[in-house]
């Protein structure tokens, strides 16, 4: 097999569907580091107390989560309750519409209850609602090369996935048709995902829209089965590359993303990170003493690297444990 | 805890079993047990073919019901079809009979009897109920209703029994029906009257005598006796009399002495090759006895003769779902852990850490040591543990003890905090030590006693839980003395009555071990090995006799439940109340009326409990040492809850108790081993204290979970293999954990220190 460039690394990753060799989910990421990225967080209308209470809760945390994405909270906008009326939905998206240029970024997660009739899928948000048929609209009027992410969080919301999903937009719904209509247990998850370790699978500091996904069904259906109770949502990633998507960063290092100094280590630590995912692509040919013999060479290199960022890291006044894990 | 099951009494396999035992009226082959029809109603011709049919003559008997089947008479053509075992024809045909004279009640119950037969006793049910709304003085219809009470082992049955016997007094199946009852209830001289007293029945009206042998042949196997009298006089009447010998073993099986039973319906099919369903007890018992390739056959030719007998089919069908299980066999001491292979590495190390601990700590206890290998069984399919415990009676189970092989749910599939694995272990290991060293000879009430003592005193979930059900039956006086307390058991009278004599065997084995230590209730459990009674025994052993004994155990428990005795209103209300101020959020009212409820009855620790309210209020106000204190107290008091357990293991660590978090986490395994939450926490606390074997086990674990965070669990395993000297394991799970998160911070450290890298 042919070595694979930087450039390589996105087709390869689709090729393995939603699973890939962590590098080079993380080298994909190295390449949309610098692009502008704006994200939109509604909850709709519980109509119970305990629903508005957890639709609130869940979209503080994943605003609060994004803004670690975005690299700056004024680009995370969040809607709730009164706030999150149908011209409030339709001005925001127009205004991120105006805002995004082509290699930027726009996320959009929906939190609350959905509903779909056989043919139009609608938001349950104060005042009257907002079809699935006005908010594709509005995502259309995104520019040509803005990378969308919609995370749908809502019950029935399987049923805009394939209707929304464009090959610059990946939709991710909690559940996999307009049938499945109890309130599904995914947003909570989703949320938890953007500031937990255990999602950031690969350990770089960055939970991808995969990683997100991963953790969220996962704890979706291992919540299920401690209740011993039949699951009623399946949630589906619908589009292509959601590892481009980075929805939150973990630890201390992206806040010093433009030191020169960690600049230049995230330069060296790409090309190690490049020779390692050689070696991965032979894994299957090789006995697994010989794969340890290989990699841990290269693992060595990085850890040293990661001594060196660790120390720069210091300089700047991070304590030791906050940078663990972070890619610089 | 108690092994009773709420799901498997809310009937989950119904429908199944439904479906199938449809099918056995509707296509049943040759029915080979014996009917007895002792009613004067039934017509002479059936008689006259009754007469070979009964001396097991069976060729000559069927040549003379065949002509029948041409009867004039709907309900001989019925009965011929049913005596020649075409069910499906003679379910018809009893259609017809009652279709043909509406209000007549014998058909009904010579329909109802082919359902009892069939093993369909709701159908029967329903037939004997409709007969004596026609006519409500009718015997035989009473007697019936009575018979299915007795066989659904349904409590009521003995209290109007002896009115019934007495206004039918030459109704033999009355007094068949009394001696079988007596029996059960281990009244064994009124057993022997009530068989006489059917013999003389028999002879007077001429009808077979061999039911009544069969009774006192039963009562001399009940009290150790060869019925070798009555067993022979049965084959001289009949020598194909193979349901004396299935009945006796069915005896032997509801008094747990599964060998003795072996005996005997070994002999049943040795006597009548083609008693299908003496073959298939025998290999339902040969499987309880962990035999069972032996069973196989049996099951396979009982099939092949009654091939829609439900207890046979799913049976058949749960050998072959053996092969997704996997036999573990462990030495010193020998158990033989028989999982789903996917739980061999999830719940097998806890499984087998438990059943070394509970032998240990019981062969040290009851001062017996195991003298052959013991078989843990789990099944993670509830349907499959409830087929394994067919034949047992009574209600769904969580666990059940066949002499050295118990077989229990496993915690999979079934809600969190449903069940508390540990527990129901560690009580049927307790019951392989009263068993065995009684040789089966201890009473229901006092194996279980000492299982649920066991449970609340040695057990993964120490402390008296109890729930208020078991005071409020106290104080109604519903409580059973000592030596009835079988009953309880065997035959309730009122809902939930089971449960409750469960709690109160415990109870009365705590007052025991409190009021004469703990060696005299193992003495007093030995004294059984000499076939005593429990008054016997309770006057031998303790010195006292069972009224004082009674009148002792009642002053126990007004003393230790005085404060709920007092006012079990008061509880109930603080008990509302707590709740509701808690989700109002008012935690002073929610503290205040919670503890008020803790203080009165410490000993309920359920779902809800006060002691929950009372953390939740403490956290709710910021008082986070109270909180822990509140857990603590619960946990302490038996309370197992997971959730609760997670809680306080979360607040211990917060509060950077770490060591006292590990052992309150590691008792969440016993409870909920298979969630994936949690092994990593504990792993970690566990290699802090340089625990390293402890924490492989929680990262073994973890990784057979297949959970998200695999680079996490290998880095686990790393630093478990290396606290363990492992160093070539140590490395390979550090390099595979970096294979997939590369940047892994904590990894990378583990790697230069490993490889002595000297970074500049």
């Amino acid at each position: 097999m042919a070595a694979a460039s930087l450039l390589e690394a996105p087709v390869i990753a689709r090729s393995l569907r939603l699973s890939c060799l962590p590098l080079l989910c993380g080298l994909a990421l190295v390449g949309t580091a610098s692009a502008a990225t704006q994200v939109l967080v509604i909850a709709g209308l519980g109509g119970e107390a305990q629903f508005d209470e957890r639709f609130t809760k869940w979209s503080e945390q994943v605003a609060k989560a994004s803004a670690t994405a975005t690299g700056d909270a004024a680009r995370v906008q969040r809607l709730a309750g009164e706030s999150a009326r149908r011209e409030d939905i339709q001005a925001a998206l127009r205004a991120a519409a105006e805002k995004l240029r082509e290699g930027d970024q726009f996320m959009l997660v929906l939190l609350g209850h959905g509903s779909f009739d056989g043919s139009e899928y609608r938001f349950n948000i104060a005042g009257p609602d907002i079809t699935g048929s006005e908010m594709l609209a509005l995502l259309d009027r995104m520019p040509a090369g803005v990378l969308q992410l919609v995370v749908n969080a809502t019950s029935t919301s399987g049923a805009i996935a394939e209707r929304w999903v464009k090959p610059n937009r990946v939709v991710i719904t909690a559940t996999r048709t307009g049938g499945e209509r109890n309130a599904p247990r995914f947003g909570a998850f989703w949320a938890e995902a953007l500031a937990s370790d255990e999602a950031d699978r690969d350990k770089d500091g960055a939970v991808t829209a995969l990683e997100a996904f991963d953790f969220a069904t996962r704890k979706v259906n291992d919540a299920y089965k401690s209740d011993a109770a039949v699951v009623t949502e399946h949630a589906k990633v619908t589009g292509s590359e959601p590892t481009r998507f980075v929805v939150a960063r973990l630890g201390a290092a992206a806040m010093f993303a433009n030191d020169a100094q960690l600049i230049a280590l995230r330069t060296e630590q790409a090309g190690i990170e490049r020779r390692l995912a050689q070696l991965q692509l032979q894994r299957k040919e090789l006995q697994q003493d010989e794969y340890f013999n290989r990699i841990e060479p290269v693992l060595v290199e990085l850890a040293r690297l990661g001594v060196r960022v660790d120390t720069r890291l210091a300089t700047l006044g991070v304590r030791a444990g906050e940078s663990s894990d972070a890619k610089p | 805890m108690l092994n009773l099951d709420r799901a498997a009494r809310s009937g989950r396999m119904r429908p199944v079993l439904a479906l199938l035992t449809l099918f056995a009226v509707a296509y049943a082959g040759s029915a080979a047990a014996v009917d007895i029809d002792y009613d004067t109603r039934r017509s002479a011709a059936l008689r006259r073919c009754d007469d070979p049919q009964h001396h097991g003559r069976v060729e000559e008997a069927r040549g003379c019901y065949r002509p029948l089947l041409r009867d004039d008479n709907a309900l001989v053509r019925a009965d011929a079809a049913y005596a020649l075992g075409d069910l499906r024809n003679a379910n018809e045909l009893f259609r017809a009979a009652v279709a043909a004279d509406p209000r007549a009640v014998y058909p009904r119950l010579r329909w109802g009897h082919m359902f009892l037969d069939a093993g369909q006793k709701d159908d029967a049910q329903r037939l004997f109920e409709e007969a004596l709304e026609i006519n409500p003085r009718d015997g035989a219809a009473r007697i019936a209703l009575a018979l299915v009470s007795s066989e659904q082992f349904e409590g009521n049955v003995t209290q109007g029994l002896a009115t019934l016997v007495a206004e039918n007094g030459n109704a033999i199946e009355g007094h068949l029906l009394a001696a079988r009852v007596a029996i059960d209830a281990g009244r064994l001289d009124d057993a022997v009257r009530a068989a006489q007293r059917a013999l003389q029945l028999t002879q007077q009206q001429q009808k077979p005598p061999v039911e009544a042998y069969t009774m006192l042949a039963a009562v001399e196997v009940v009290r150790n006796r060869d019925p070798g009298e009555w067993t022979r006089a049965a084959l001289a009447y009949n020598p194909r009399y193979g349901a004396m010998f299935e009945a006796l073993g069915d005896f032997e099986i509801r008094r747990r002495r599964y060998t003795e039973a072996d005996v005997w319906y070994k002999r049943a099919v040795d006597v009548q090759p083609d008693l299908w369903s003496g073959r298939r007890e025998y290999a339902l018992n040969l499987m309880r006895l962990g035999r069972i390739e032996e069973a196989r056959p049996h099951l396979v030719a009982a099939f092949e003769g009654d091939p829609f007998s439900t207890a046979t089919v799913n049976t058949l069908r749960l050998l072959d779902s053996l092969q997704k299980f996997e036999m573990v066999k462990l030495t010193d001491p020998a158990v033989n852990l028989q999982l789903n292979k996917q739980e061999v590495p999830t719940l097998g190390p806890y499984v087998e850490q438990l059943a070394r601990e509970s032998i240990a700590t019981f062969s040290r206890r009851y001062g017996y040591k195991p003298d052959a290998p013991i078989t843990v069984e789990i099944y993670p399919d509830h349907d499959d543990f409830a087929v394994r415990t067919a034949g047992l009676p009574g209600i769904g189970l969580l666990g059940v003890t066949f002499g050295h092989l118990l077989a229990m749910d496993s915690p999979a599939g079934r809600k969190s905090g449903d069940f508390h694995w540990g527990s129901v272990l560690w009580h049927e290991m307790a019951h392989v030590f009263t068993l065995s060293v009684t040789k089966h000879r201890v009473p229901r009430w006092l194996s279980e006693g000492l299982s649920v003592l066991e449970e609340w005193t040695t057990g993964p979930t120490p402390g008296v839980s109890i729930t208020p059900a078991v005071v409020d039956a106290f104080a109604a006086d519903k409580l059973l003395p000592v030596a009835r307390l079988d009953d309880g058991f065997m035959r309730p009278t009122y809902e939930d009555q089971v449960q409750i004599s469960y709690q109160q065997a415990g109870l009365i084995c705590l007052f025991a071990e409190q009021r004469w230590g703990f060696p005299k209730v193992v003495e007093f459990l030995r004294s059984f090995n000499d076939d005593a009674t429990t008054e016997a025994s309770v006057r031998n052993v303790f010195k006292v006799s069972p009224d004082d004994f009674d009148r002792e155990f009642q002053k126990f428990m007004r003393d230790r439940y005085r404060a709920y005795l007092a006012d079990p209103k008061r509880w109930t209300e603080l008990m509302r109340r707590a709740h509701t101020m808690l989700d109002a959020r008012n935690w002073a009212n929610a503290r205040e009326a919670s503890q008020a409820a803790v203080d009165m009855l410490p000993d309920f620790t359920g779902g809800g409990s006060a002691y929950e309210v009372l953390a939740e209020a403490e956290e709710g106000a910021g008082n986070h040492a109270a909180a822990i204190m509140a857990l603590q107290s619960w946990r302490k008091a038996g309370g197992w809850d997971p959730a609760g357990l997670r809680k306080l293991g979360a607040l211990l660590l917060a509060a950077k108790r770490n060591t006292e978090a590990t052992e309150v986490l590691a008792a969440v395994n016993y409870a909920d081993p298979l969630a994936v939450d949690g092994h990593d926490r504990l792993g970690q606390l566990l290699l802090e204290q340089n625990r390293g074997a402890d924490a492989l086990r929680e990262y073994r674990v973890l990784l057979a979970l297949q959970p998200l965070d695999t680079a996490a669990a290998n880095f686990g395993m790393a630093r478990s293999y290396r606290l363990t000297g492992d160093r070539a394991q140590a490395r390979r799970h550090l390099l595979e954990s970096l294979d997939t998160a590369p940047n892994f911070r904590p990894a990378q450290k583990l790697l230069l220190e490993m490889t002595g890298d000297r970074t500049p």
